[in-house]
């Protein structure tokens, strides 16, 4: 709650006073309505669209469709190869999300609490990959997936997601746990933990916001990967949705019906999580890039 | 007579430092780094050994095929005379004015409309204003090729209903209006990141300031410059780096929508550095493209720390 509110409301004077906040408070509400409206217009014409018939499309474009068309769903899924599509991207994004939360949860508690020759230097080399732009490295990766006979697998896509994923996974763990209470960690070694019982029993537990930050920052980046996917999947069996969504465009350019359907299923569980966790997602962003300069 | 040797953190000279963490064994090396391994074994096979590679590439030429040849800064001195190239580096390089200007602006906006006004469902409208940052771009890419298709698009539908259908036109056909086009598109998603990053610095403002500066008779303009701006300057040039290099990695959108087109009006480098090595055949030349990317932000981002270092002083 801002401070704002707090103040105004206990500078209550009179009810000519308390009347004007109240007048205030609703336009600024009625603004931001009406701001979210705009931002939302192509969200709302993608689903609305993907549920029209294709005649209704170029006659009533903008309105909600007349008849709710939900075959054009199942089109895309089965015709589209949507299912596929899907599938993919669950077998690309699960062992992705799985392998950054656990290695960088490793990484970041050598880094925060056990000491070793060389930590600093280390860290500074991890640190130096978040300057890197991540596009860049999808010639040599290509030649690389390649020597190891990996392109057109899932692990063509999942193992450079994980290495690139790691210096903001590691820096993002590492400020946190480093920020946790020194008194409950000096608790648990005085008890006799082992580090691994510490990790597992104290900073594990303790941690789990920025683990949960993490998780569905990595979650939504991985799912919504392109550029790499472009690079790294070249058949057709092996396509993630972003990648798959842009051949059935080109190959459905004036199906908008089946199109918008598609674009609707691939955005449709990041919605779910982000509809879930938004709070976490945005905490997520707000840490990563504070502690990234 | 000799000082006593003091360590770094003792406070009473001469006494040895009483260190409250727990003495490190040998133990703790090896355990460090075997904590450390998955980590860094992923980082340098995946992120370090390709970025070394690829500076290796750069200095070759090579189809993809055949032997390499070493060819030292060819590559570069041809792209330095490349047309092509620096038409994508231009088209990058309006991109990020309009980027510093725009979703920037509109993210301050909307993060002073969030935390610094008594509206009501502040967390609501936090959660829609973010999502378009969460959906897969080539949804996005999707969405608005509707919007803008020249005859059922929301846009030329506007034109005619206000009756200015001489400007409807193909937006992403056009090659003087595609990449505005686009832009709009990258700038939807775009505001997002900085109006929740705005939000943070905002509400860490004491209201005292505010309530200062209006009785000293500050109008809104006076109080944006003399109260807000100190308190967002950090965050600031934080936004303003990510976004610059955001904007010279713009891909998606522009492969998805125009690949380029018409002609060479929406060519962007990253589009033209993958262009080069796999359509093109040109693998040295494309990871060359790459490194003066690399390279650019590299000092662009020195550059910018720089002057938020003598900004502070």
């Amino acid at each position: 709650m801002s401070v704002l509110k707090v103040s105004s409301v206990a500078l209550f004077s009179s009810p000519k006073r308390r009347l004007q906040f109240i007048a205030r408070s609703m336009f600024y509400t009625a603004l931001a309505g009406a701001v979210s409206l705009v931002i939302l217009i192509p969200i709302y014409l993608t689903v609305v669209t993907g549920l029209k018939d294709r005649h209704e499309v170029v006659a009533n474009p903008l309105g909600l469709p007349a008849e709710y068309i939900w075959e054009n769903i199942a089109a895309a899924w089965e015709g589209g190869n949507f299912d596929r599509y899907f599938v993919n991207s669950i077998m690309v994004t699960i062992p992705t999300v799985t392998g950054v939360l656990v290695f960088s949860t490793l990484a970041a508690y050598a880094f925060a609490l056990l000491s070793f020759p060389g930590k600093e230097k280390l860290f500074k080399v991890f640190l130096a990959g978040l300057t890197i732009p991540l596009g860049v490295l999808s010639i040599p990766l290509f030649y690389l997936m390649n020597s190891f006979k990996l392109l057109d697998t899932h692990w063509a896509l999942i193992l450079p997601e994980i290495g690139i994923s790691m210096p903001f996974g590691v820096l993002l763990l590492r400020s946190f746990i480093q920020d946790l209470p020194s008194e409950i960690l000096d608790a648990g070694r005085i008890d006799g933990c082992t580090d691994w019982g510490l990790l597992r029993h104290i900073v594990i537990p303790l941690s789990r916001p920025a683990l949960f930050s993490l998780l569905i920052f990595n979650f939504t980046w991985s799912w919504n990967e392109f550029l790499l996917a472009v690079v790294l999947l070249q058949t057709e069996s092996a396509r993630t949705l972003p990648l798959g969504l842009n051949f059935f465009r080109g190959r459905y350019s004036s199906n908008y019906p089946l199109l918008m359907a598609g674009a609707t299923i691939t955005f449709i569980p990041v919605m779910i999580v982000y509809i879930l966790f938004q709070r976490h997602f945005i905490k997520g962003i707000v840490a990563g890039s504070v502690s990234g300069t | 007579m000799p000082k006593p040797a003091q360590s770094p953190g003792s406070v009473i000279p001469g006494m040895r430092s009483i260190r409250l963490k727990r003495p490190h064994y040998r133990r703790d090396y090896y355990l460090g780094y075997l904590y450390l391994l998955p980590a860094l074994v992923m980082f340098i096979t995946f992120f370090i050994y390709p970025f070394i590679q690829l500076i290796w590439l750069s200095l070759h030429e090579w189809n993809g095929y055949d032997a390499k040849l070493f060819v030292g800064t060819l590559n570069y001195q041809n792209l330095f005379s490349d047309k092509i190239f620096w038409l994508a580096f231009q088209h990058n390089l309006s991109w990020t004015l309009a980027a510093v200007f725009f979703p920037i602006s509109i993210g301050l906006f909307l993060a002073i409309l969030l935390s610094r006004t008594p509206m009501r469902g502040k967390v609501f409208f936090r959660a829609i204003y973010f999502f378009p940052q969460v959906v897969s771009s080539i949804s996005v890419a999707v969405a608005w090729s509707w919007i803008y298709n020249p005859n059922y698009g929301v846009i030329n539908q506007a034109l005619d209903l206000i009756r200015l259908d001489q400007l409807k036109r193909g937006w992403l056909g056009s090659s003087q209006f595609a990449l505005p086009a686009l832009f709009i598109i990258w700038s939807w998603i775009q505001y997002g990141f900085s109006m929740v990053i705005f939000i943070a610095a905002l509400e860490g403002i004491d209201e005292v300031y505010f309530e200062a500066a209006k009785i000293d008779g500050a109008n809104w303009l006076q109080q944006l410059r003399y109260v807000l701006l100190p308190f967002i300057s950090r965050p600031l040039t934080t936004i303003v780096l990510t976004t610059t290099i955001a904007s010279f990695q713009v891909f998606d959108l522009v492969f998805a929508l125009t690949n380029g087109g018409p002609g060479r009006a929406t060519i962007v480098i990253p589009l033209y550095m993958l262009d080069s090595a796999f359509t093109f055949h040109k693998i040295g030349y494309g990871a060359a493209i790459a490194v003066v990317l690399c390279l650019f932000i590299f000092l662009f981002s020195l550059l910018l720390l720089r002057v938020r270092g003598t900004f502070r002083e």
